[in-house]
Parts: structure tokens; sequence; C-alpha cells
């Protein structure tokens, strides 16, 4: 039985960032990813990271931005965290060698993205987050952590309410182990696949989020659903913002620009949630929507957004530098995650959470771009330490081989009960659907109140399903089963929060209430995992010296 | 037309049939050759470029002080250096300024970008033209079974074409142009196997065993190759691969120019066939046979 | 669309043989291969092993041959691959096949990749406000690390079929990204790894990668890079195949001098006495074929003088 004193759950940017904290603590730290890490989701963000890195600029510039973007609903300790370690973050992969652009000085360049009122997300290209997990996954081979790549974790192990390890499927093998340790961080990433179409890889499923809630862990800001603006009509294939930011227009098929109005002032580099129901609106009434990015110019499209580009081009046979192309707003980034402190800790001993799958408050009720890869950075360094020093105070925990017994018990009764593929994909389809449809860019009480009916009804013909096909290597079935599991658990969370919400704010936009209340609504939501659904908290928001005024764009 | 005529190290080398078999080809096809003598050896793809590109620039720069702007070379490894370097010096004139100034102005020399890297194969095919060859064969390869072998570097990378990707597909319509019959087999784009020689000699000998090997068993009596260094390999080293795979493969490796100067009616003294390290005799006997 | 997916399927631990099997899949006119692979294992078989991660042609996970050639899944549209009505989807060659399509990545490049240590070694303490470099050295680097480990250069890559253990273009590719990053400052050392047997001289530099990578990194052209790199900082060769730096040398020398090859010299001193003993049979039929020109009666070329000024003003500006 592997036994580790710190164990990170999830290979992206936000896992392999508390590993090398915990590592540079000395802690025996091992990593644990259904995916090579080189495939995590991480890697597919494109458009950069915020840092108050310019002479002019300040960390309480960054940190006020971030507030007004999410709405005042951000915690301003812990947006005052992000911004003030921010440069260190990026300094620290210039460090190790990631090959950020730069200025005509040689000094790192600066670009403009959604919601920030000034050029301040350093970059690469549009591989930001390609390059930023490359460079943490050679550093994380320099430090030798041992990583359990393709092994599927299942369920904590939780001894006396306190976390002391993983059950996880090795993939290759279909063994499920048991890897003990001290403490545990999930970065796990977001949940973005209870939404089709998505931009989300595959994997977000979710998972870190289901095992903590039902493990004792509170969930916060669930109902928090960004939209990306700018996917290519159909595909869900996104367009990276910084494409906006640099020029790029927002044009109705007549011509007209779809901004002007909404934002008059920033226009397309206004926040994700304005513009991303801008376009819908434009959308619904029947007309069309296009990207036309040929005011950057082909030579600069060619070099800084090659990757788009060729993916356009294969994916929709058009040309960014010649034509405009089609968009829509797809589901992307999740605001909700397990509530976390400023050291990531759950509030449950020995587990932590980081990333795409924590709620540290920062980005209330809407993320501003170049935001989250940053949160991954700083809060899974601040994570890692923190788990790394719990796990040296930390005892052994009891009774893992009998968990690991149960799990396997568990396990063996899905495959031997059988049932169809078919069962198991009509299942995800109407969740995926109900989603999209009652619980998405605009959202009211009726339909909500039925998403969460539907929800409960698909869990229960998921609690009845087996899984069909035979053998534990390479199960796919067994997996997605699993991952489904989370999806409808956290999905019930969302679909009650947003239920729950009686205001619009940020991107939560509710048509029977359509104003921002902060007299009511001026807080988080939480829910905690009860058998009969989730039970519903509220906790204020931290406000230290941003008051919440109006957003104007 | 006037070509510059680069025959490099090997034709002359490790493979001193292929160049009089070049010339005596050229000579009876008319080309007109103005052979560089005083040019240096391009690399190779060995020698690092911070030294072949000059090389290659005073050669060509060479060639234009004569008023020549299309060279011709007879192997594929020269095609794609020089080419490669002739790609590099006139696509960045500031490059080719850089090595002028450099290299090339002590000997009041200078490279303007003018010339043309051509493979004997490809002038065949583009510049003078199938259909005269054709009329120059006076004696058809009928029957004879030939399976091309190209050399990596007249197929890639993609730039080494020009835009022209039946460049590809030359060897065979050279082939039958001379009357032969075309094996075609999956390895005839691959590589040899020679630029490994040194350094791995196993998977340059398998290489050599897998190519050949397949091309006979394909029922190939011999293979055709524009490039010297695939023959130093494929030809010389077919003993020790056929013994490193414990079979007997006995597939003669004929020279591009041997090919044709067989189909022009050249005979195999002429063209030194029996200079070759597996036995040419069977093709020669069955070339000799037709009138 | 209506189509027939045939889908390599094969459990090597159940003892029964890889086969090719039909599915029936019906898909809208934008889909992509892996839409049709999601979709059999939705409605036919749940099991179906491949692998597949970000879906958006991003990550590089889902790399498959399709209808015979090497492709990503998730960006290739069924429209445009399929024959008849027919898509063929198996795992990449030259690989061991773990499920269906799903082969063993660790073999073919995350061993490679760790291989050439590819974490950078800075030569200089960062400055107040980070490295400042022109945009330009650090371009190259860029493009080299949008390499998404797709694995296709090495599927098709010449050397990888005769030999598993060849480190591959994509490792050198990652290898080049840390020798060429301007705040490294362990090239040698790195240089001298990757001339190791299995490293950067073991490639034939035949070119396919270039035509094989969907990301314009012209792989081939880096490894030329890296050993051109290895020639000027004087690390010809790794410890154990020393006869690659000897070629080098004499290659050089013999072109220095003369402007031209001398073959005889090369193999002389490449192999020395004893190695050309062993391989005495071979070089006996050659000598007497003409083949093997003896060694160092290699005339100058007219002009010789200037090649060797050539080289000397290389060496000395490097
Ligand atoms: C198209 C796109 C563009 C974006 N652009 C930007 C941008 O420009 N700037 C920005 O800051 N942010 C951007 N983001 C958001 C950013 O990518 C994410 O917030 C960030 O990558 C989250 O990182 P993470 O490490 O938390 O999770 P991920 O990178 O999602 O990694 C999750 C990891 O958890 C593992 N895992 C999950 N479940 C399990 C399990 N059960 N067992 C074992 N392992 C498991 C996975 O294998 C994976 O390694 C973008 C996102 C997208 C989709
Ligand atoms: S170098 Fe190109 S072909 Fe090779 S793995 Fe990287 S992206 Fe793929």
């Amino acid at each position: 039985m592997p036994d580790h004193t710190v164990v990170v759950v999830g290979g992206g940017v936000a896992g392999i960032r508390a590993a090398l904290a915990a590592r540079a603590q000395g802690a025996d730290v091992a990593l644990v990813s259904k995916v090579h890490p080189l495939r995590s989701h991480s890697c597919t963000s494109q458009g950069g990271l915020n840092a108050a890195l310019a002479p002019d600029d300040s960390w309480e510039t960054h940190a006020q931005d971030t507030v007004a973007g999410g709405d005042f609903l951000g915690d301003q300790d812990a947006v005052e965290t992000l911004a003030r370690e921010a440069p260190d973050a990026v300094l620290e992969l210039d460090r190790w060698g990631a090959p950020f652009n730069r200025d005509e000085r040689g000094r790192l360049a600066l670009r403009r993205l959604a919601g920030a009122n000034r050029a301040r997300a350093c970059y690469a290209d549009d591989l930001t987050g390609h390059v930023v997990l490359q460079v943490l996954h050679e550093q994380l081979l320099a430090a030798r952590v041992p990583a359990y790549v393709e092994w599927v974790v299942t369920s904590l192990l939780m001894d006396d309410g306190a976390c002391r390890g993983v059950v996880a499927l090795e993939l290759a093998t279909g063994t499920l182990h048991a890897i003990t340790a001290r403490a545990v961080v999930l970065a796990t990433g977001g949940f973005g696949r209870v939404y089709e179409p998505t931009g989300a890889s595959l994997g977000l499923t979710g998972d870190g989020l289901a095992l903590a809630y039902r493990a004792g862990a509170v969930l916060m800001d669930m109902e928090m659903v960004q939209y990306h603006p700018t996917a290519l009509t159909g595909t869900g294939a996104l367009l990276t913002e910084a494409l906006l930011g640099e020029g790029a227009l927002l044009v109705t098929g007549g011509g007209e620009r779809v901004m002007a109005e909404a934002a008059p002032r920033l226009g397309e580099r206004a926040p994700r949630d304005l513009l991303s129901r801008s376009i819908a609106s434009r959308l619904k009434a029947g007309e069309a929507v296009l990207l036309d990015a040929r005011p950057i110019g082909g030579a600069r499209l060619g070099r800084s957004f090659g990757v788009t580009r060729h993916l356009v081009k294969a994916v929709a046979g058009l040309d960014l530098a010649k034509e405009p192309v089609p968009v829509e707003p797809v589901p992307h980034r999740t605001m909700g995650g397990v509530r976390v402190d400023l050291h990531g800790a759950t509030g449950l001993p020995g587990l932590f959470a980081a990333g795409g799958c924590a709620a540290t408050g920062v980005h209330g009720a809407n993320r501003l771009g170049g935001n989250s890869l940053l949160e991954a950075l700083v809060f899974g360094r601040r994570a890692g330490e923190a788990a790394a020093r719990a796990a040296a105070a930390a005892p052994t925990g009891q009774g893992a081989s009998s968990r690991l017994a149960d799990e396997e018990r568990a396990l063996e009764a899905l495959t031997a009960r059988g049932g169809g593929p078919d069962a198991a994909a009509a299942i995800r389809q109407a969740l995926t659907r109900t989603m999209r449809e009652q619980v998405g860019l605009f959202r009211e009480a009726a339909g909500l109140a039925e998403a969460t009916r539907t929800i409960v009804g698909l869990q229960e013909r998921h609690r009845g399903l087996g899984v069909t096909a035979s053998g534990r290597r390479w199960n796919s079935a067994l997996v997605s089963h699993l991952e489904l599991g989370h999806l409808l658990e956290v999905a019930r969370v969302v679909a009650a929060a947003a239920l729950a919400r009686q205001e619009s704010r940020g991107v939560h936009a509710r048509r029977d209430f359509p104003e921002r209340d902060d007299t009511g609504w001026l807080r988080h939501t939480l829910a905690s995992f009860t058998p009969d659904g989730p039970k519903l908290d509220a906790q204020p928001v931290v406000i230290t010296r941003w008051p919440p005024g109006r957003r104007a764009y | 037309m006037s070509y510059a005529f680069y025959p490099g190290c090997v034709s002359r080398g490790g493979c001193p049939e292929l160049y009089p078999s070049a010339v005596k080809v050229a000579g009876r096809l008319g080309l007109g050759l103005e052979e560089l003598t005083d040019v240096g050896c391009n690399g190779a793809g060995v020698l690092s470029r911070a030294v072949s590109d000059p090389i290659n620039a005073r050669t060509f720069a060479k060639a234009e002080a004569r008023g020549l702007t299309q060279l011709m070379t007879i192997c594929s490894t020269c095609t794609g250096v020089m080419g490669g370097a002739n790609l590099r010096l006139k696509e960045a004139p500031a490059y080719r300024e850089r090595i002028n100034r450099e290299f090339l102005a002590e000997e009041r020399l200078a490279y303007q970008g003018s010339v043309d890297v051509k493979h004997l194969l490809w002038l065949l095919v583009e510049d003078y033209g199938l259909d005269r060859l054709r009329a120059e064969v006076r004696r058809p390869l009928k029957g004879l079974r030939v399976s091309p072998f190209y050399g990596c570097y007249i197929r890639r990378p993609d730039g080494i074409l020009e835009g022209k990707p039946a460049r590809k597909r030359y060897l065979e319509m050279v082939i039958e142009a001379l009357g032969a019959e075309v094996t075609d087999f999956g390895g005839k784009g691959k590589c040899c196997g020679f630029p490994v020689l040194t350094a791995n000699e196993p998977n340059s000998m398998a290489m050599v065993a897998a190519h050949t090997g397949e091309a006979k068993s394909k029922g190939a009596e011999c293979m055709v190759t524009p490039c010297p260094l695939c023959h130093l390999n494929l030809d010389g080293g077919q003993p020790r691969a056929a013994k490193m795979k414990g079979t007997a493969i006995d597939l003669p490796i004929l020279h591009l120019p041997q090919l044709i100067g067989l189909a022009l009616g050249f005979s195999a003294e002429e063209l030194h066939l029996k200079r070759h390290i597996v036995p040419t005799r069977q093709v020669a006997e069955k070339v000799s046979l037709l009138t | 669309m209506e189509l027939i997916f045939k889908v390599y399927r094969h459990d090597p631990t159940a003892g029964t043989k890889p086969a090719l099997e039909s599915y029936p899949v019906s898909l809208p006119d934008g889909a992509t291969v892996l839409d049709g692979l999601l979709q059999i294992r939705d409605r036919h078989d749940g099991g179906l092993a491949f692998r597949a991660a970000c879906g958006r042609g991003f990550c590089g996970e889902c790399t498959l041959r399709i209808n015979r050639s090497g492709k990503l899944a998730c960006i290739t549209r069924v429209a445009q691959v399929a024959k008849d009505g027919e898509v063929t989807v198996e795992p990449v060659r030259n690989i061991t096949v773990l499920k269906d399509l799903v082969y063993d990545v660790d073999e073919l490049l995350w061993q490679k990749i760790a291989w050439v240590e590819p974490w950078l070694r800075p030569a200089t303490a960062q400055p107040d406000g980070g490295y400042v470099i022109p945009d330009a050295e650090l371009e190259p680097i860029r493009k080299a690390m949008s390499c998404y480990y797709c694995g296709l250069c090495d599927e098709g890559c010449s050397v990888i079929p005769f030999d598993r253990r060849f480190s591959g273009p994509a490792a050198l590719t990652k290898a080049f990204r840390v020798v060429f990053d301007p705040r490294d400052g362990a090239a040698r050392e790195r240089l001298k790894r990757l001339g190791e047997p299995r490293g950067m001289w073991d490639c034939v530099h035949c070119y396919e990668a270039n035509e094989h990578c969907p990301r314009g990194i012209d792989p081939t052209d880096r490894i030329f890079d890296l050993r051109d790199k290895a020639v000027e900082l004087g690390v010809k060769s790794g410890t154990a195949n020393p006869q690659v730096a000897r070629h080098y040398d004499s290659f050089a020398a013999s072109v220095r001098q003369s402007g031209w090859l001398d073959e005889g010299r090369l193999a002389l001193e490449t192999w020395g006495l004893g190695r050309l003993g062993e391989l005495l049979p071979m070089a006996w039929r050659a000598l007497r074929r003409g083949k093997l020109p003896v060694p160092y009666l290699h005339r100058k070329r007219p002009g010789a003088e200037w090649i060797r000024r050539i080289f000397d003003k290389v060496e000395k500006r490097s």
C-alpha cells in the first residue's frame, strides 16, 4: 500500500504547484492524476496571467478590477492575497523558464484581457496555459515527485472526520489501491461537463467537489457558472478573449457593434458576463454575431494566435485573418467549489483544495480572464505548503484496508449488476440538456425547480444502474459511471443554489429577479451534503476596502 | 542550356562508378555540363551549418561567376543539403549578405541568390523532357523489374519539392520511360540508414535489410537510386545487413545514370557495373539480351 | 451522416487476437472522429478503450491512426476522412498496445522526455522584474514549446520502427527548448547527455518529423540545431560513442584540408585500425573493386585554401 506524507490529486497547474510547494517544505509528496499531467485542462487556457508588473500598475488596481469584475461577491482578503502575490508567481515562472512574450525592451510584455482597465496579463502567444503547465511539469520532474498517472481517485480515506489518503483505480491494471497520507490536496479542476456543449475537457466532472462534499466539506457559490462569450458557433471551440483584448470586434450580421450599448467605455473589453449576455440577447433576437479579428492584422494573428487560427481552420474551415467568424457563448468556467480559507484548508482536518475545484472567494460572481491560472498558482502553492505543515503534525490514519475492501466490493457490485451503455448515456444527455436549458445563461424559478426534480430523478436512475463492460483494465464504462455520479451530485447543488439566489449578480442572471440585491444577497451560498439533498446556508462576503458599487464598463 | 555540374565527393570516392556513368549519359543526351572543380564538399548534413552554409554560398557564387544559374547534382544528399542552404540564403537576404561579407568578400565573390539546385532526375523530367529521353532510348529495358529508392533529401522537407509534389514520382516516371517495369514498395521514400552508419550501425543495417528485402520480396530484380550515399549503404552494406538478418538478399543496386546508360545502349563495362559489391551480373545479362 | 467506424479492438491480456470491429454511427456534418468514438461508447460498448482529454486540439492526447494516417481524433472531421462511408481507427504504429486504442505512451514519450532532463538550469540570477531578453530569442522557444506531445513525429520517425529506444524527435524538441533557452546555463552537460547512444546522433535526419508535425515545429531542424550547437561547443559525442566525434573531426579535417571528403581516411579515423580489421572482408571487397579510396592519397581541390579559411573563420567566431 503506497504511503506518502502528502498526496495531491490532480496534475493541472494547481496540483503541480501544490506538489512542488509541499516538496519544497521537505514533505514526501506524491501526485495522482487521472490523465497525464500535461493533458490536464490547464493546457487549454490561452489568454494570460494577471499581475501588476507594470511600474504604473499596482496590486490595488488589480484587486479593484477583480472585485468589480466579480460584481462585489469576491472576498476581498482573498482578492488582496491573489493580487499581492501575483507578481511573484509570474516571476517564479520566468525563473523556471516560461518563455513569456517580451516587449521591445525585452521585458515581460502585457496584454489586455476582459474586465481589466489596463494591459496586465503576461502571456505566451495563445498558449499561456500550455506553456505554464509544461514549465511546472519540468519542475515536477526535476523535483522527482512520484506521480501515479492514469489513476482515478474514487474516494477519500476519512478517519474520524479527517482525510488520511485516497482510494484510486489504476486504469492500466484495473486494480484499486489505497494511498495513505497525512494530508490530501484536491486539485481536480472544475465541473464544466455538467453542460454540453462546453469548452471543458472530458475529465472535468467535478470529482474532487463530489468526493469532498460527500465527506463533509462545504461547497460554495455553486450557482455561479460563467459562459465564455466567444465559442466558434456549433463547435464548442473557444476563441481566446485575448483576441478581443487586442482589437477584434464583435459585430452583428447587420454590421452593428454588439457591445456599443452595454459597455460604451470598454466595448469588447468588458467582462465575460456582460459580453455573453449581450451576444446571447442578439442571438435570441435571431441575429448572427460575428467575431472580426481582421483589425488585429494578419502578421500579428499569425505570430501570436497561430494555434487559434489553425484550430478555426481545422474545425470550421474559416480563416480568422480573412473573414469574421460566427460565435456564441458556451458554458466555461465555474466559480463554485470546495470552500477553502486562504491556505486551501477545507475545514476538514487533512483536506485541502486549490484551483478549479476550490472556492477561495476571489472570483465572486464572475471570473476575470487571467485570474484563473493565477489563482491555481497562488493558492496551489499556499495549499501545498499548508498541507505539508499540517501533515507534519498529523497522526497516521486508521482503517485504510477495510475502506479499500468496501470500495472493492462496491465496484464488484457495479460490474456484477450490468446495465447498458445507452442507459448511462441517456442519463448524461438528460442532465446536460436540463442544465443547458434550465440552469443556463438566463434562469428563473420554475425552470430551476424543475431542473432540481429532474436531477433527483436522474440520480435515482443512476443508482440503479450497473456497468456492462467486463474486465477492469481500462474500463472506461466504469470510470464514466463514477464520473456521471459526480456530475449529478454537483449539478444538483448548482440548481439548488441558483434557485435560492433571488437576484441577478455577475454571471447569475435571473429573469424573475433582474436586479442585484445587496441587502438580501451580498453573501455566499454554501451547501452541505445530506442524504436528502444539499442543505443550503450563507456566509457573509469579506469586504475590506472596496464597498459594493455600480459596475460601469 | 548549360548546367554547372557539381559531382560531389562520393561519385569519385566511394562510388567511383557513378561519375563516369553520369558524364557519359549527360554527353549522350547532350546536356551541356560545366563541371565546378574548384568548390568544396557541401557538408553532407554532417558538417555544421555554420561552416557548410558559407561553403555552399561559395559554390553558388562560383557558378554565378561563370554565368550559370542552373546547378546540377547527381546525389540526393547533395541536392538536399545544397538546396536547403540555398533556400536559407535566398529567403534571408540579410543572412546572405552577412555570409558574403564575412566569408566570400576576400575571394572577391558574392552570391546573388540566382542559382537553382537540381538533381539530374529533376532536370531530366522538368527541363529535358521524358519524351526526348524516350526518343534517345536505344535499348528499352523491357521486362526489367526495377524498384525505385529516392533518398530522403529529394523528397523532404517539403520546401525541397518547390511546390512540385510530382517530384515524389519522378523515379517511377523515368524507369517507365526507359521501358522498364516499376516494382513499387513501401520503403522507396524511407531512409537508407547511411546517416547513422557511424552512430548506430545495427540500426543502419536493419534499415538496409528491411528496404532491400522488401523490394526483393515484391519481385524486384534491381533497385535504382539517385543517391550515391544510399548506394553505399544499400549496396556496400547489403552483405552485412543480410548476415545480421540471417537471410540472403542479393539485390543489385544501380545508380540512376547507370540505369539510364543501359537503356541508352552503353555496356555494363562502360558503366562500371562490376564495381558494385552486390553482383550485377544477372541484370547485365538480362539487358544484354535485349536489343 | 451515417457511417461505419471500423475500430481496432484488442485486449492483450485476454489471449484473443486483435480485430477490427464495425460499428454504425450517425453524426452531424461537422462531427469529428472523437465524436464518433464517444458515440460508440454511448451506444454500443461503454468499454471501448481510447484516450482523449481536452477534445479541442490543445492537449495532444487522442493521437490515433485514422484511415491509415496519424491524426488527432478531436480535430479530424469525419467528413474529410471517410472513404466510402467508412472510417478506420487504429492505434499508432510501432508501439505496445495496452488495450484497444490505448497504447503505451510512457514508452513512446514520457520516459524519453524525462531522459532529456528538460528543466531549466539558470545561468544567472534573475534580475528584479524578470529576465530581460529580446523577444526574438524566446520566439523559437515558444515555438518548440507549442509541442503538445501528440507523438506524430515519433510515429512517423524512420528510426523508431527499428529501435524503440531511440529518444525520438519529440523528446529532442523538448531538449531544444532548454538548450536554447537564453536563461539556461547547462548546454554543454545537456549536449553531452543528448550525444549518447539513442540521442541526437542516432537521428537519420530524414525530415519525416517535419512532415508529420501538425504544429509546424520542424523537429528535424531542431535536432540539427542541437547538433550544430554541440559541434560549436566541442561536444561532438557522448562517452559511449566516441566514434561519432572522430567521424565528425575526420570529416571536417578532410574537407578543411583538401576541400572534399577523403572517404578512406574517414573510415580509418572513425573506426581505427582495430575495427577496420573486423570489417576487413568487406573492406577488402571494396578495395578490390576500387570502392575504398586509399586513405590520405587525396589530392587537394583547386581553391581548397579558401575552404580552409572558412573553417578558420567559423572557429574563430565561436
Ligand atoms: C479554453 C480555456 C481558456 C482559458 N483561458 C484562461 C486564461 O487565459 N487565463 C486563466 O487564468 N485561466 C484560463 N482558463 C481557466 C484555467 O485553465 C483553469 O482555471 C485552470 O487551468 C484550473 O487548473 P487546475 O489545476 O485547477 O485544474 P485542471 O487543469 O483542470 O486539472 C485537473 C486535474 O485533476 C485531475 N483529476 C480530476 N479528477 C481526478 C480524479 N478523480 N482522480 C485523479 N485525478 C483527477 C485531472 O487529471 C487533471 O490533472 C481557461 C480555461 C479554458 C477552458
Ligand atoms: S514535435 Fe510536433 S509532431 Fe512531435 S510531438 Fe510535438 S507537436 Fe507532435
